[in-house]
């Protein structure tokens, strides 16, 4: 039964969030003085007619005034339809898919990197306290966490593909070269720089909550009752120590879902990578309603799956906040 | 629940934050390096070119919806086109012929055209392509259409709601799509009788085109064409790299030279210029948006003379555009609907100051800029912030107008701030198109409605006239006459001999980097847009070494 009512609620939660961000989106957007039909014209300003721009605003239902268009967006999403994209002039849905598929690739590798490199830090640092390797790491991490991505981005740029020479400048794929004949290689070689800073932004706190919890814990009771059973450090962390400090690291690694995501749009900029946060920026550019609703539902459906998987991890590690707690 | 939405809200502000940034657009790229480690393989080949020129229609490849309004609409060909000197030849069509009363147009077109998936061209498809082009809300105005037939398989007759000179760059624009294979997915999957044929669109990528066996004319010189869509800089690093073989870049690039590579510097009608209020602001007129209209400086026609005759275009081609651009006297340069006798001698502050005085213009009380009555000879010239070249030009025109007591406050602003502020305000537009429907629109009283069109509220009934029978000619040939009496009849006309009601600037060359070996025939004047036009005669390119 609780499982039934957990559920239960975090479905109404993640509905009664969806609307709001439709509705807020939906307004923001109308209320912005970017009118959608003259950037979608653009230079041609002077080519097009009056009534060229009113079969243009009829095809996008942008004729109607916003709370009609708000009723007839919603009745179609609950059809399961997204829209069609001004832009792209494609469903939003494909959009968002074909785009995310390429941010997904980035996501995953800068998730788990800033996942595995933070904790593996942290608890380095939380281990040797005081000592020289944990002073280099804390330098590190406080300089990471007050870096802005863009400008680490612009950093690694500026070193690795225009200096060295050993990264590509932009692009997901080699010029000219067809889908079929990427190797997996030059797939890895394009994502690598992009990836790396973007676990940037992951790491440092992750690091630094680690190393706190760590330090917490091997100055427990049970941990000193540890050692005088004659328990190495190494020993106390891996059998009494690592459940305690995975759980802030969890916490964090699945809420940093948010800050990834919205960090991808800065670092696919610098890049020239052609992900989902280069759709955001032309869909906001250019008052693109249905696909900029569609990304925004998409990444707070995101980010809340990512808080509701934390919050199915913690039991599994812990058995104290099971519920019904047994 | 509190902490997820924060980090809700946590996204949506980095969402958000980043547009800011992204649209600031700082180009990271700068002198950058575009080339793979192993990429040795990739430089051009009469297999290959790579060419770094924008150009992505992120909407798709569908000309009913405006794909291929300038530059060759690679994928499908068009009835008539353009060539090197814009003389309009046959491509599609064999013929065409305009009624007397200029509302039927007959097209017969070629027998032996293809779509590239084999199927025969007909008369049918020109004739849905037009229809489909009618009704869709693209960037392809076809709404004077009032229906397309085709007659019999090579023959269509084109019935339009009223005589339209200009309708002719819709032939000559509009690329013919098949109707069997035209629907929803069309714009990602383009199928015509072009010289090119799609491979591969990565979106926000490339585009990966090969040349078309089906080809009706001769066969393309290059095999296989690949459009990277990168930012001018990374075109430019491309370009040094060796990895790209057409490249277009700014003119402020353009002054470094790369090896192996020719700077080609294509004159166009990408033009600059100063709209003044033609109306007094006094009036108290608005527009529909209840925006004000005039300015009672501008209004008057000493004023707008004075700046057309003391502004040194010369210097600014030289001092701003690096000497990469032409001087401009009207919307049209370098077309053959320009009316030559419209050009005056200008960098003449002399000519402008008895132009002045003339018009009661004196400085009464000593401090340089001019009065009449209890007017000063001031007024504000607004650009768009984000646009350079357009600041350059707008401080230079300041400091050119100061010697002969007129004072222009310069002023750069969002294109959001300078819509309302633009009827009554001087601005620093920039058009230019090879469809004369332009020039109309910027100076046809009946355009002025609170938009783009005719910004500054220019009325003269004589110009009216003249326009209204350009666009009722029944060809463009017969048309041309009266493009150029609008423009300088020898006695009035919009230019600055006339009425002045623009000051007109300058031209922007287009500039590119091509490779030696990378022959492109002579570029047509371009219009509005840098990078894509240079594809106009694409399919005549050739690789000249082994």
């Amino acid at each position: 039964m609780p499982i039934l009512t957990f559920t239960a609620q975090k479905f109404l939660r993640l509905g009664l969030l969806l609307l709001a961000v439709a509705i807020f989106t939906f307004v923001l957007l109308s209320l912005s003085p970017i009118d959608p039909v003259q950037a979608y014209i653009g230079a041609d300003m002077m080519q097009i007619s009056p009534e060229q721009q009113q079969l243009i605003a009829e095809r996008w239902g942008l004729d109607q005034p916003m709370v009609v268009r708000f009723w007839d967006w919603l009745g179609q999403l609950l059809q399961g339809n997204l829209g069609t994209s001004i832009v792209y002039n494609q469903p939003v849905v494909e959009v968002i898919a074909t785009r995310f598929w390429l941010s997904l690739q980035m996501l995953a590798i800068a998730w788990l990197l800033s996942g595995i490199l933070g904790l593996g830090l942290g608890i380095l640092a939380g281990a040797l306290a005081g000592s020289w390797i944990d002073r280099i790491i804390r330098l590190y991490a406080y300089t990471l966490a007050s870096s802005p991505t863009f400008w680490v981005a612009l950093l690694l740029l500026i070193t690795f593909s225009v200096s060295l020479k050993v990264t590509p400048i932009c692009c997901a794929a080699p010029p000219g070269v067809l889908t079929a004949d990427v190797t997996i290689w030059q797939h890895l070689h394009h994502l690598l720089l992009p990836s790396i800073t973007l676990s940037i932004i992951g790491i440092a706190n992750i690091t630094l909550h680690t190393r706190q919890k760590l330090i917490d814990v091997l100055h427990s009771d049970y941990i000193l009752f540890a050692h005088a059973q004659g328990e190495t450090l190494w020993g106390v962390i891996r059998y009494h120590g690592f459940r305690n400090l995975i759980l802030p690291a969890l916490t964090l690694q699945f809420a940093s879902l948010s800050e990834l995501f919205g960090g991808s749009v800065l670092v696919e900029q610098v890049f020239a990578y052609p992900g989902l946060g280069e759709a955001t920026v032309q869909a906001a550019l250019r008052s693109d309603i249905p696909l900029l609703v569609g990304i925004v539902f998409f990444s707070a459906l995101f980010v809340y799956s990512g808080n509701t998987l934390a919050d199915l991890a913690y039991p599994i590690v812990d058995p104290r906040i099971r519920i019904g707690g047994h | 629940m509190s902490c997820k939405n924060q980090s809700f809200l946590g996204s949506l502000g980095a969402i958000l934050f980043g547009i800011v940034l992204a649209s600031c657009d700082s180009a990271p790229t700068e002198s950058a390096d575009v080339s793979e480690p192993n990429a040795s393989s990739q430089s051009g080949s009469e297999e290959q070119i790579i060419l770094a020129i924008g150009g992505e229609s992120e909407e798709g490849y569908d000309p009913t919806l405006g794909w291929g309004r300038y530059g060759s609409p690679l994928f499908q060909s068009t009835l008539l086109k353009r060539d090197a000197d814009l003389n309009i030849v046959n491509d599609l069509a064999t013929d065409y012929s305009v009624s007397e009363d200029g509302l039927t147009w007959t097209v017969t077109i070629r027998e032996d055209a293809v779509f590239s998936d084999g199927e025969p061209l007909t008369a049918t498809d020109v004739a849905y392509t037009f229809n489909q082009a009618a009704d869709s809300g693209g960037l392809t105005d076809v709404t004077v259409l009032a229906e397309a037939i085709a007659i019999d398989d090579t023959t269509v007759e084109l019935r339009l709601s009223q005589p339209q000179s200009t309708f002719v760059n819709r032939l000559i624009t509009l690329g013919i799509v098949p109707e069997h294979a035209h629907g929803p997915d069309y714009a990602r999957t383009p199928i015509g009788s072009g010289p090119y044929q799609l491979v591969q669109w990565d979106e926000g990528q490339q585009l990966i085109v090969d040349a078309n066996p089906n080809y009706y004319g001769t066969a393309p010189g290059i095999e296989r064409l690949v459009f990277l869509f990168v930012e001018e800089d990374a075109a430019f690093a491309a370009v040094k790299a060796g990895e790209a073989q057409v490249a277009s870049v700014p003119q402020s690039l353009a002054v470094q030279a790369v090896e192996g590579m020719t700077l080609y510097d294509v004159d166009s009608v990408d033009n600059r210029g100063l709209m003044f209020p033609y109306v007094p602001a006094s009036a108290g007129e608005t527009t529909p948006n209840g925006d004000p209209i005039g300015d009672d400086v501008t209004a008057d026609l000493a004023i707008r003379q004075a700046v057309n005759y003391a502004i040194d275009r010369q210097a600014l081609v030289e001092g701003v555009l690096e000497g990469y651009g032409s001087v401009a006297y009207g919307p049209v340069s370098g077309l053959a609907w320009e009316e030559p006798s419209a050009a005056i001698e200008d960098a003449q502050p002399e000519t402008a100051q008895e132009i002045l005085a003339a018009g009661g213009w004196t400085d009464g009380d000593g401090d340089g800029v001019l009065e009449k009555d209890s007017l000063t000879a001031e007024f504000t010239l607004l650009y768009p912030a984000n646009d350079s070249t357009r600041q350059a030009l707008a401080l230079s025109v300041a400091e050119m107008l100061k010697p002969i007591g007129i004072q222009a406050n310069v002023a750069g602003k969002s294109w959001d701030e300078i819509k309302p502020a633009m009827h009554s305000n001087v601005v620093l537009f920039g058009w230019g198109s090879h469809d004369q429907t332009e020039m109309y629109n910027l100076y046809h009283s009946q355009a002025a409605q609170g938009d783009f069109y005719n910004a500054g509220y220019y009325a003269n009934q004589a110009i009216d006239k003249t326009l209204d029978l350009a666009m009722g000619a029944s060809s463009e040939a017969e048309a041309i006459a009266f493009w150029q009496a609008a423009q300088w009849d020898g006695e009035m006309g919009f230019t600055a001999k006339g009425d002045a009601a623009w000051a007109w600037l300058v031209n922007l060359d287009h500039t590119y980097f091509v490779n030696d070996c990378l022959n492109i025939g002579q570029p047509q004047v371009e219009p509005h847009g840098h990078g894509w036009p240079i594809t106009a005669n694409i399919a005549k390119w050739e690789w000249t070494c082994n």
